[in-house]
């Protein structure tokens, strides 16, 4: 009896201490698209909802895109406009992907791994496919997970300003699972 | 007779230049702080409003939709948010703070770096008042719930649990 009971609460323990799914409200997420003229177009949202799905590999972020803070509140404004993001009528931007690489990556091992993203992003309403690599790091069953990817600005019908903005300006995600 | 109306032109015509110059360089001056004006401390904006978490969040919700009337009403706004922790949350090297209700729809706030010290003393279970800028309400899929966003905000008060 007392066998069964510890075998149950070892594997409830294990269940909570390697869930599956794990989130975070709080990923990170970098926008810089300065150009040798202008510096001013870099921005971060600190909100951003983010899924790692160790088992099956599903990656999901989603971001407000009023939840991008400039430095400066006219470019922040421009940001948000109509030719820019457009956030009234498109107010989130969202990625949903997967790991193709699973089996190289080690959940319950401490180490860093790279990891193989493929899916799809969807910004101003336009979903487009999206490849990159993120970098895996697993320390103490938290996992950090970073990425650094470029978005052309044309494929989702964003002005570029008249050459203000780059053409292809640098993403950068960051996010803690526990 | 002649020389003395040439010299008259000849000064007004100096005077219009003048003018013109302080103008655009007004112009130039007003530019320049526009393209490049920050963002005031939020602790010295007046707040649009003071609210309460929840009655907040139960504000954003119409059935089973999102209510656009409360994102209209409050999205860019400056608010005033009193309500209870729920959880303190690392994004990279900053914290931010969360007030989550039972039914799993949360307000999340990002804030100001002047305010990273004092965000710090912060527990889960701490009443707060805060004041941030308002990315009004979405609905995640990932986590089924709707959700209010904060960015730049500062926090007013803790009373310690």
């Amino acid at each position: 009896m007392k066998k069964s009971i510890l075998l149950l609460a070892l594997t409830v323990s294990a269940g909570v201490l390697f869930a599956q799914k794990k989130t975070t409200t709080s990923a990170i997420v970098k926008f810089d698209a300065t150009t040798p003229a202008d510096a001013m177009p870099v921005a971060e949202n600190k909100t951003v909802i983010a899924l790692l799905d160790t088992k099956t590999g599903a990656v999901a972020f989603e971001a407000q895109i009023k939840g991008f803070t400039f430095g400066n509140a006219m470019m922040q404004e421009h940001f948000n406009g109509e030719k820019w993001m457009n956030s009234e009528k498109n107010p989130t931007s969202t990625f949903n992907g997967k790991i193709t690489n699973l089996g190289d990556i080690k959940f319950d091992k401490d180490g860093s791994y790279t990891a193989k993203i493929e899916g799809d992003l969807s910004m101003k309403g336009i979903s487009k496919p999206l490849t990159g690599k993120a970098t895996i790091v697993v320390k103490g069953g938290a996992i950090h997970a970073t990425s650094d990817f470029t978005i052309k600005l044309a494929d989702y019908s964003i002005s570029n300003a008249g050459g203000k903005l780059a053409d292809e300006p640098k993403i950068s995600v960051s996010s803690d699972f526990k | 007779m002649m020389a003395t109306e040439g010299n008259k032109k000849k000064a007004i015509l100096k005077k219009i230049l003048v003018v013109k110059l302080v103008l655009l360089l007004a112009a130039g001056g007003v530019a320049w702080y526009a393209f490049t004006k920050g963002f005031d401390d939020t602790s010295a904006i007046e707040a649009d409003f003071t609210v309460n978490a929840t009655p907040f969040l139960n504000e954003f919700k119409l059935n089973d939709a999102l209510n656009e009337a409360a994102n209209k009403k409050y999205a860019e706004k400056i608010i005033t948010v009193n309500g209870r922790v729920s959880s303190v949350e690392a994004a990279d090297t900053t914290l931010n703070l969360k007030i989550e209700n039972p039914d799993g729809a949360y307000i999340a706030f990002a804030f100001q770096q002047k305010d990273q010290a004092a965000v710090k003393q912060v527990k889960a279970g701490d009443s707060v008042s805060i004041k941030g800028s308002c990315n009004g309400a979405s609905f995640s899929n990932i986590l089924g719930v709707p959700y209010v966003t904060f960015k730049r905000s500062s926090l007013n008060k803790i009373y310690k649990n």
